[in-house]
């Protein structure tokens, strides 16, 4: 394994059946320290590969290392924190009972449940079976079981499910928190704007296949100009003979120009110098939403 | 190991449902070994000796309750504490904890093991106490069994609810839930056993099939412990008149019936995809 990579696939697969291939080929690498978002679509595969990745789910053929180790082994696992899907906890142990029946089976000291119930705001209710909390404790609950074993390495599963917009936005914060340092977190969601804020890459899956992964940055592509001008044959022919400009084509009934954001004014002047009346001049760059739905969307067309 | 069994141990205390099999075995080898009889020899001493429900004979009394009524209790223990996990989705949080698949496994095995032993001697302390009430009532000195028949009897309980509830952990991992498993379980019991073995004294061939059947052997074990063949008989639903096998075949037959249970419930655990 390169010793920069915490996970690493290698032309992962998982086929239930003859029919569905929920993971087709996949090669995922997650370095070290790192927020790695993992976006798609529901029944992209996204759980299905974390699933793998704990050794919860066999792959029919690929291979994959976590932390070095085959997924699902003591190895893997010791360093490994999780929350996959809806958290799963006995409902008839209180949030604390349950968090010690799993600090026994990880090997952990007991005396780090209070000081993690704490931090994830449920020390009032700790003694209260777990049944009776809302999803939002429920997830808090996940985290904090995920955090017992101080893991190297956090996989997340849709962490912010069921949680008010407040509760989001605390989560969002404290998966920040908790990506900081040499701590790697693997975050699956299907909420752009929570990658969007967390991450420092994303990985993009879509029908079981990686179709794109950078930074949000390199996803989103550079930075554009969009202007709204009169005639606009005229202004295409002006902005298209400027040394500036890249590249431009007509989208939305104006005109997107590759050029360099500092260069907007001087192509403004140039227009207006020309006699062509510019209506609107605004920078533009492509969304992550916008960004995930051509990806998925040619994906699919290709599929 | 140590601390996985002990995690395993604290969900079956807290759990209600272990104490509630556990109350409704006590109560029922309580009512079927001693009220039931006791009342009978008050109303008809022909018909039903005082010695059965006096302490000398505590093992012989108590010991036919377990190759049924504390089989299929067992049974569901067994069905409870693997299927339920299914239901909750407890197993893959379990699962990706440190240890592998088979440790969390032999975790919880080892915790029934242990839990299976209250059921065994809760059931011999209220056995003794109402044998001894009877004999304080009606005036007779309180003997209790040998020393090494009460040893003998415990560890025939512990082995036939062992094996049954070994039983309820196959079918709860094979149908990956608790409602068809004790479902399964209560039919074979009940239903598959029971008309074989009643077909048994018709059919020669059937006769060396039921010989190796889970009940036939658990009751020639407990026949060895002073367990009457005619009381056996005679035990309501869950009858049996043969054939009978020797202690030694039925201690193989059922200690064969368990790691067989086991081993297919530890492989399924191990081979299969967890959702």
């Amino acid at each position: 394994m390169n010793d920069g990579l915490v996970i690493e696939t290698h032309d992962l697969s998982k086929r239930y059946g003859e029919r569905i291939l929920a993971v087709d080929g996949l090669a995922l690498r997650v370095r070290r320290g790192e927020v790695y978002g993992f976006l798609g679509p529901n029944g992209a595969g996204k759980t299905t590969t974390l699933r793998m990745l704990l050794g919860l789910v066999h792959p029919t053929s690929g291979t994959a290392l976590v932390l070095g180790a085959r997924p699902g082994s003591p190895q893997s696992l010791g360093r490994v924190g999780a929350l996959i899907e809806t958290p799963a906890f006995y409902p008839f142990l209180s949030g604390r009972d349950n968090l010690r029946v799993l600090a026994r089976y990880a090997g952990a000291p007991e005396t780090r449940i209070e000081p993690i119930l704490e931090e994830v705001g449920l020390a009032a209710r700790g003694s209260d079976r777990f049944g009776t909390y809302s999803l939002g404790m429920k997830q808090r609950l996940g985290i904090a079981a995920a955090l017992l074993k101080e893991p190297e390495l956090l996989i997340l599963d849709e962490p912010t499910n069921g949680m008010d917009p407040a509760g989001m936005a605390e989560m969002r914060t404290f998966i920040r928190d908790l990506g900081r340092g040499r701590r790697t977190v693997l975050l699956s969601s299907h909420l752009m704007a929570e990658v969007e804020q967390i991450a420092d890459r994303v990985g993009v899956i879509s029908g079981g296949k990686l179709v794109g992964e950078g930074t949000v940055e390199e996803l989103r592509g550079r930075e554009s100009l969009w202007i709204r001008a009169e005639p606009l044959e005229e202004a295409e022919r002006v902005v298209a003979n400027l040394q500036a400009v890249e590249q431009v084509s007509r989208v939305d009934g104006g005109l997107r120009i590759a050029a360099d954001p500092a260069a907007a004014a001087g192509i403004n002047r140039s227009l207006v110098e020309a006699g062509i009346d510019v209506g609107e001049l605004r920078h533009e760059r492509a969304s992550l939403e916008k960004v995930f739905l051509e990806l998925t969307q040619q994906q699919k067309e290709a599929a | 190991m140590t601390r996985s069994v002990m995690a395993e141990l604290l969900v079956l205390r807290k759990r209600t449902s272990t104490w509630i099999l556990l109350g409704i075995w006590t109560t029922l080898a309580l009512v079927f070994a001693y009220v039931v009889p006791y009342v009978t020899y008050l109303n008809n001493p022909a018909e039903q000796p005082l010695a059965d429900v006096l302490p000398r004979h505590l093992v012989g009394e108590l010991m036919g309750g377990f190759p049924f009524f504390g089989g299929v209790l067992a049974l569901m223990l067994g069905v409870l504490t693997f299927g339920s996990e299914y239901g909750w989705g407890t197993l893959r949080t379990l699962f990706i904890q440190r240890p592998g698949r088979l440790q969390v496994f032999a975790a919880k095995l080892l915790a029934l093991a242990v839990a299976l032993i209250p059921f065994v001697l809760f059931v011999f302390a209220v056995g003794a106490l109402a044998s001894s009430a009877i004999a304080l009532r009606e005036g007779v000195d309180i003997a209790l069994p040998s020393a090494a028949l009460l040893v003998r009897g415990l560890a025939a309980g512990w082995l036939i609810l062992a094996v049954w509830t070994a039983l309820g952990v196959m079918l709860a991992v094979f149908s990956r839930g608790t409602a068809l498993a004790v479902g399964i379980g209560i039919l074979y019991a009940l239903v598959i056993e029971g008309l074989l073995s009643a077909l048994a004294s018709q059919v020669s061939a059937v006769d060396r099939i039921v010989e190796f059947f889970l009940r036939a052997n658990a009751y020639s074990l407990v026949t060895t412990l002073g367990v009457a063949a005619d009381d056996v008989a005679n035990n309501g639903p869950g009858s049996f008149s043969g054939p009978f096998v020797g202690g030694g075949q039925a201690l193989l037959v059922l200690a064969a019936y368990a790691a067989v249970f086991l081993l297919v419930s530890g492989w399924l655990l191990r081979r299969r995809d967890v959702a």
